[in-house]
């Protein structure tokens, strides 16, 4: 098992190491999970949101 | 080994209860009404010398002396008898060697390293999840301490200035508060500029306080204790405070009386292409 | 010899009269008179209230069922599902309907016109409807209060000053502020929507005062307001035909906005509360799994010292 022991040796041998991913990866997936909520989100109310209908009155403008 | 058991044989004792045939142990010689003295500690809380409370009550029956059977227990409460009765006995069965363990490989990891990673992975999931979440619910409830959209509508105020002719004083309300425009004339701006700015008490340059040198957006609550001062009057032609005499120039500087600072001039922008003047 | 141990014993004084109450509580008297007493005491309780106990919409006899009014059907509207947002080009249909027809008689205090920025209209839009609007300002430097144009931060306009002022202009009957009226009503939109299009002439047997109207979703059947959407009534900008049905739907989209402003947000931080929780809960109950799993299955050997001169 190559990759479980790169993942132990790289990331959670040092707990100083494994902290701070933790911190780290939590900032990022609170980035990318609120993007691909988001994602999914304006996919499913595809043309109903107002960004989606925001250029016909923007335009006229 | 004989000998330790020689010493053992010279202190045992017999036993001090000695037991009736009938399975009740006979000790015709502890008192079981017995009392504690009352001591100097006892306040009264009913230690000592009242009744023990392991002691079964006299008219259940219980175990009493008497001069001729010695020892007697007996029950006045009709008890239903006991159906099945076993003696207990020690387990003898004991086995000699070790017990026999059954067999766990098959429940053992095959891979120990990688059992290892996905322990470590999912603690550091939980880690990472709890820390996102709770970063979000810190984040949110810090916002609620944030103004709120009604307030922050009202944060910004729009003014026509058009509909200001040269040489006349605007009253607004801003945030509660009355903001002078000034459109000044082209002589109240030398007048402003060519003053000795730097020996007054606050001395601010006419430049910093005037973005547009022929507007002046100030505050309209005096230094000194917040009245509103009064338009064109006043020693130097600016603004004069009727409550306790202080003077400003056509700048707004305080230059007489007892206010310590200049108007204070507020965060204001200007929209040419519209002619509109955005404070806030 | 079982006597001998018996003695010895202080035995339990409760079992004889538990053996009693255990007989009374099997008998059939006991099963009987409850009976009765329950019996009773549901027909006590329907007799003073006019209905049965714990069962609110059934109704035993003496009230009428058009006191409840009709119930509406549940529609399939475009924000009904768990991730669905409101159709924003509705809202926007919605707003024109309540501008043109509704607002004749109701207010609808809690929105501001900032609050349609970003919503159904850019802001320039709703800039410019609300300068349509004059507001009432001041004092100004005379202590004078002064009319002005309306700004974004201004709420809505109503269409009478006070309460008097509006009951006395629709005999009697208060329209009432449209703000929260969809969570304010049983059914909510569907009630709304079905009230807007199902009046109809009132049905054999049923008198209807002078001034008021049939309409059997209302509770009692009898309501003021009188039927005000028909067909082509206003002309949607985006060319959507203006049925009676559709301009309901559509104002009472509107109105489900206005009262849940809040909505669409909610939504998307409803799927990601859900995600992140139910994620949370898994490996939480993995993790103590695995810190228990050693402490319940270990093993405890007790070794007793061996003599060693044996």
């Amino acid at each position: 098992m190559a990759f479980a022991n790169t993942f132990y040796n790289t990331i959670v041998k040092r707990n100083s190491v494994f902290v701070s991913t933790i911190f780290v990866g939590a900032f990022a997936f609170g980035i990318g999970f609120d993007m691909g909520v988001t994602a999914f989100y304006d996919r499913w109310n595809q043309g109903k949101q107002w960004k989606d209908i925001r250029h016909k009155y923007v335009e006229a403008e | 080994m004989a000998s330790i058991n020689a010493v053992k044989k010279a202190v045992m004792l017999s036993p001090t209860v000695r037991t009736l045939p009938s399975g009740v142990p006979v000790a015709p010689f502890i008192n079981l009404a017995a009392r504690a003295p009352a001591s100097a500690h006892d306040h009264g809380h009913g230690h000592g010398s009242s009744v023990r409370s392991d002691l079964p009550a006299k008219f259940v029956g219980g175990v009493s002396r008497s001069p001729v059977s010695g020892l007697v227990s007996k029950t006045l409460v009709t008890a239903p008898t006991t159906t099945f009765f076993q003696p207990r006995t020690l387990h003898t069965s004991a086995a000699t060697k070790e017990p026999a363990v059954p067999d766990f490989s098959s429940y053992r990891a095959s891979n120990t390293s990688s059992n290892r990673a996905v322990s470590y992975f999912m603690v550091g999931s939980l880690g990472l999840l709890s820390a996102s979440v709770a970063k979000s619910s810190v984040t949110e409830f810090l916002t609620t301490m944030a103004a709120s959209a009604d307030v922050l509508a009202l944060a910004k105020v729009e003014v026509d200035l058009n509909t200001i002719p040269e040489g006349k004083n605007v009253i607004i309300k801003w945030r509660g508060k009355p903001v002078f425009i000034r459109h000044r004339t082209q002589a109240e701006i030398e007048e402003a500029r060519s003053a000795d700015w730097k020996t007054f008490r606050d001395p601010q340059s006419d430049e910093e306080r005037a973005k547009k040198p022929e507007w002046l957006v100030m505050l309209g609550v005096c230094t000194h204790l917040g009245c509103v001062p009064i338009g064109e009057a006043g020693d130097y032609g600016g603004w004069f405070c009727p409550c306790h005499g202080s003077h400003y120039d056509i700048s707004g500087r305080a230059r007489k009386g007892p206010a310590p600072l200049n108007l204070e001039v507020p965060v204001h922008d200007f929209n040419d292409a519209e002619g509109k003047l955005v404070i806030g | 010899m079982l006597n001998h141990w018996c003695q010895v014993r202080f035995a339990s004084t409760s079992s004889a009269s538990s053996n009693a109450f255990q007989a009374a509580l099997q008998s059939r008297a006991t099963l009987a008179s409850l009976s009765l007493f329950t019996a009773g005491s549901i027909a006590w309780y329907t007799h003073l209230y006019g209905t049965l106990p714990f069962i609110g919409e059934v109704h035993a006899s003496g009230s009428h069922l058009s006191d409840e009014g009709l119930h509406p059907a549940a529609y399939p509207w475009s924000h009904k599902g768990l991730f669905d947002t409101f159709d924003h080009a509705s809202l926007r249909r919605g707003y024109q309907v309540y501008r043109e027809v509704c607002a004749a008689c109701h207010s609808l205090d809690r929105i501001a016109w900032r609050n349609l920025v970003g919503v159904s209209h850019t802001a320039d839009e709703a800039r410019a409807m609300a300068e349509e609007v004059e507001y009432e300002d001041g004092p100004n430097g005379e202590g004078e209060m002064f009319q002005r144009p309306g700004k974004l931060a201004d709420y809505m306009p109503r269409a009478y000053p006070n309460e008097e002022a509006a009951r006395a202009g629709n005999a009697g009957a208060l329209p009432p502020d449209l703000s929260l009226i969809v969570k304010a009503r049983h059914g909510g939109a569907d009630y709304i929507f079905s009230l807007l299009t199902g009046y109809i002439d009132p049905p054999a047997g049923v008198e209807i005062r002078d001034g008021m109207n049939y309409n059997p979703y209302f509770p009692g059947g009898a309501i003021s307001m009188a039927r005000v959407l028909f067909d082509g009534l206003v002309e949607y900008e985006d060319g959507t035909p203006a049925t009676t049905s559709q301009m309901a739907k559509d104002v009472v989209t509107f109105l489900n906005w206005a009262a849940e402003p809040e909505h669409d947000e909610r939504k998307k931080i409803g799927i990601k509360a859900v995600i992140l929780f139910s994620t949370l809960t898994l490996i939480s109950l993995y993790v103590k799994r695995f810190k228990w799993a050693p402490i319940k299955t270990r093993k405890i050997f007790y070794n007793p010292p061996v003599d060693k001169h044996h």
